[in-house]
């Protein structure tokens, strides 16, 4: 499912980040590349607060939905 | 690579800096280069470049800061300025600043370099906070697998500085062979069909091959345009066609397996190297803590405002005292030197000169050092405490109904200190229209020049009430550039959504350091701009003030008087028609301190100085209205360039002139006429 839809608190692994070029090269950048655990810090109707790691990424609902994550972690 | 080598002398280096932003690239700049720097223009394009000067032994180091990037992909401006730096440019020596603390993403832009086959040491800054992370880092083991000089160092306390600059010096005739990933035998077979296809082509040799052809096949767009630029259109689609075709056959994306195999190559050697406590386990830490209340859904815009509110407080309060002394200093000099120079039999109109154009003019503009020190201090710790791009992500709900995202607000808050590096930083927005629309409404933000006026005026006429008139005119700033934002939005540009993805780095403490190089480097702009345009326009009025010859000094009568008369009509029904006040407003579109210079010059033969004269040619209302003008009207020359420069034409150049002519007449016009109407106009 895309990111955009997980809650506040939800970790998931990301599956494949769907997308233009630009869109994706810009995530890539920031380390959302497949493989990668995400946590949701903070989801409230604007631009989701996700954890990468130790890093924390504000990312709009558009470009989270181009991220595809699967609730049930990396290791299926 | 280092092209120009041969013509500095063997103690002579020149060292860039390129990292990610967040990585204490700037600290470290400021850590190496102290005060001795110097700030310009990248060639063609308005990035800032900045340059400073280190010495080490008998060396001495040229250092160039690049601007922050995440990777060599070249999405916005600032990416390809920094990646045509390091492909083409002259240097000896890049250091690439590394966040320990943050190694998988650091690296991907070091992996990147490594490919480009840049000759670099990697820099492991930020250590402390390595290990208070229980990150151990294996230098040897790092330096090994990357097969480059690894240094460790704490810009921010200055560990590990004399270390960074004997490796430099050492390794100055460093040449290291371009790392070569594999991409496995479907992309290594195109890459080779491509790297000789471009032989063939005869494409510049000055670029490594390899990582040219990866860059082709990753379809970026700067480097296509460099293969149309180098070998002819014609000959580039044969290229591009090849790997078009490569592309249906297969069965994954290229990019993707490329960005794939660099992750793999990165994850393998932070294996080898790097010991670390339970991976992503990212236990909730006090940036956490304090994000959860300053990007609450309900209090963060309140929280904004209140941290706007209390800047310009803290502007006012403790600058207000010191002014006064400033104050005191000008009017005792003038007084002094008026009275030694009648004395000595100087002539009257070389005293005049003196004393009402030079102390009356520049001095009433010098006198506001505190206020812009004080100002800029302040946004120097919003800068570098994190807090900036939280009030961006703040920010976007109100932003994203103007069709714009988060991240357009930081140009907004930049140009609160000036509106030319608030017009600069739209180069950081990917999409055009977005970028247009922040370039539109940047002068909207008040800058610092306008200040001085604020102060003088609500001084004279709002003493009981003066920090809340001048706070109420930053945001009626806002207002109007959100007003302007959502009616750019809805009539001039449709469509083209884009991208929002931003980093909220850790909050740091800022060091004194950093936030006092960023301050004197302001203050010292504005004496200088003091000195220059201020003083020659302060001297042209004053020439003005006395022709023709035998008039009486700034009279109605002088050529500024008559001057003032000509367009004070366009002002009457704003409720400042007299002439000062409109002379004023022209020439201060020349720099906008130029208002109460010229008006500290007009004014200055009355009794009791320019504020005494204030208070008998404004009514309050009038003078609430004439601020209004002051804010919203026609952005300073020197913003319209960086206007031009940025948007690179002249009708958007005189567009944004206009328009904002137009909604400062306008907005005034109601100011005053409706207070007339209920009655406070007395």
């Amino acid at each position: 499912m895309p990111l955009a839809m997980l809650r506040k608190g939800e970790t998931a692994c990301i599956k494949e980040i769907v997308g233009g070029r630009t869109a994706k090269g810009k995530l890539n950048d920031l380390g959302f590349v497949n493989g990668k655990m995400v946590t949701v810090h903070s989801s409230s109707g604007g631009p989701l607060i996700i954890g990468l790691g130790d890093n924390r990424i504000a990312i709009g609902r558009g470009m989270a939905h181009k991220v595809i994550v699967d609730t049930k972690g990396c290791e299926n | 690579m280092a092209l120009n080598k041969k013509e500095r002398k063997n103690t002579e280096l020149k060292v860039a800096l390129a990292g990610n932003p967040n990585s204490g690239k700037t600290t470290m700049f400021n850590e190496l280069t102290g005060s001795r720097q110097h700030v310009g223009n990248w060639p063609g394009v308005t990035v800032e470049k900045k340059t400073g000067s280190a010495f080490y032994q008998d060396y001495s180091l040229e250092v160039i800061d690049l601007p922050g990037t995440y990777s060599l992909g070249a999405y916005s401006e600032d990416e390809v300025v920094a990646r045509d730096f390091l492909t083409t440019g002259d240097y000896d020596i890049v250091l690439n600043i590394i966040n320990s603390a943050n190694l998988d993403r650091n690296l991907y832009f070091t992996v990147q370099l490594l490919e480009m086959g840049v000759d670099l040491i990697a820099v492991l800054n930020m250590a402390d906070e390595a290990e208070k992370k229980g990150i151990k880092i294996d230098k040897k083991q790092l330096s090994q697998l990357l097969g480059i000089p690894v240094v460790e160092t704490v810009a921010s306390r200055g560990r590990g500085i004399e270390s960074l600059l004997e490796q430099t010096v050492k390794n100055r005739d460093l040449s290291e062979t371009a790392l070569k990933l594999d991409y496995g035998s479907e992309v290594e077979n195109l890459i080779t069909e491509v790297v000789s296809m471009l032989k063939k082509f005869e494409f510049t040799q000055n670029i490594n091959q390899r990582w040219a052809a990866v860059k082709l096949i990753e379809h970026d767009p700067e480097a296509v345009k460099l293969l149309e630029r180098e070998i002819g259109i014609s000959k580039a689609k044969k290229v591009k066609s090849l790997i078009a075709e490569r592309e249906l056959k297969a069965e994954d994306d290229f990019d993707n397996i490329i960005i794939d195999k660099k992750y793999e190559f990165i994850n393998k050697v932070i294996e080898e190297s790097v010991d670390r406590p339970e991976a992503d386990q990212e236990p909730e830490n006090v940036s956490d803590k304090i994000d959860a209340v300053i990007t609450n859904k309900y209090l963060g815009i309140p929280i904004f405002m209140a941290v706007m509110w209390s800047i310009f407080k803290f502007t006012f309060t403790v600058g207000d005292p010191l002014i006064g002394y400033i104050e005191a200093f000008f009017e005792t000099a003038g007084v002094w030197i008026g009275s030694i120079m009648a004395g000595a039999g100087v002539s009257p109109l070389v005293t005049s000169f003196v004393t009402d154009g030079i102390i009356g003019g520049v001095g009433s503009v010098l006198v506001f050092i505190p206020n812009i020190f004080l100002l800029f201090l302040a946004i120097g710790i919003l800068e570098d405490s994190g807090y900036m791009s939280r009030a961006a992500y703040v920010m976007d709900k109100v932003m994203s109904k103007l069709g714009l995202h988060g991240k357009s607000f930081i140009p907004m808050i930049v140009g609160f200190g000036c509106n030319i590096p608030g017009i600069m930083a739209t180069r950081t927005l990917d999409s055009k229209r977005d970028r247009l629309i922040s370039i539109l409404i940047n002068p909207l933000m008040s800058c610092s020049a306008r200040l001085p006026v604020y102060v003088v005026f609500a001084g004279a006429l709002f003493p009981d009430h003066a920090s809340t008139v001048v706070f109420s005119l930053y945001a009626l700033g806002i207002v109007m550039a959100v007003i302007m934002a959502g009616i750019f939005n809805k009539i001039l540009f449709k469509g083209e959504r884009s991208h929002f993805v931003m980093e909220l780095p850790p909050y740091r403490v800022p060091t004194l350091k950093g936030v006092f190089i960023h301050m004197w480097e302001k203050v010292g702009a504005f004496i200088k701009k003091a000195g220059t345009i201020i003083f020659s326009v302060v001297v042209l009025i004053w020439v003005l003030a006395n022709l023709p010859l035998g008039v009486e000094y700034a009279s109605a009568q002088s050529l500024i008087g008559q001057f003032g008369q000509l367009v004070s009509p366009i002002f009457e029904p704003l409720g400042f028609g007299n002439w000062q006040a409109a002379s004023s407003l022209v020439f201060g579109i020349l720099a906008k301190e130029v208002v109460v210079g010229t008006l500290g010059v007009v004014y200055a033969a009355g009794e009791g100085g320019l504020r005494t004269a204030l208070q008998t040619n404004f009514t309050p209302l009038a003078a609430y209205s004439f601020l209004t003008m002051v804010l919203l009207y026609t952005p300073c020359v020197a913003a319209l360039g960086a206007v031009k420069t940025e948007t690179n034409s002249w009708k958007w150049t005189i567009f944004s002139a206009a328009y904002l002519f137009v909604l400062a007449w306008i907005v005034s016009f109601v100011i005053y006429q409706g207070g007339m109407l209920i009655g406070i106009g007395i």
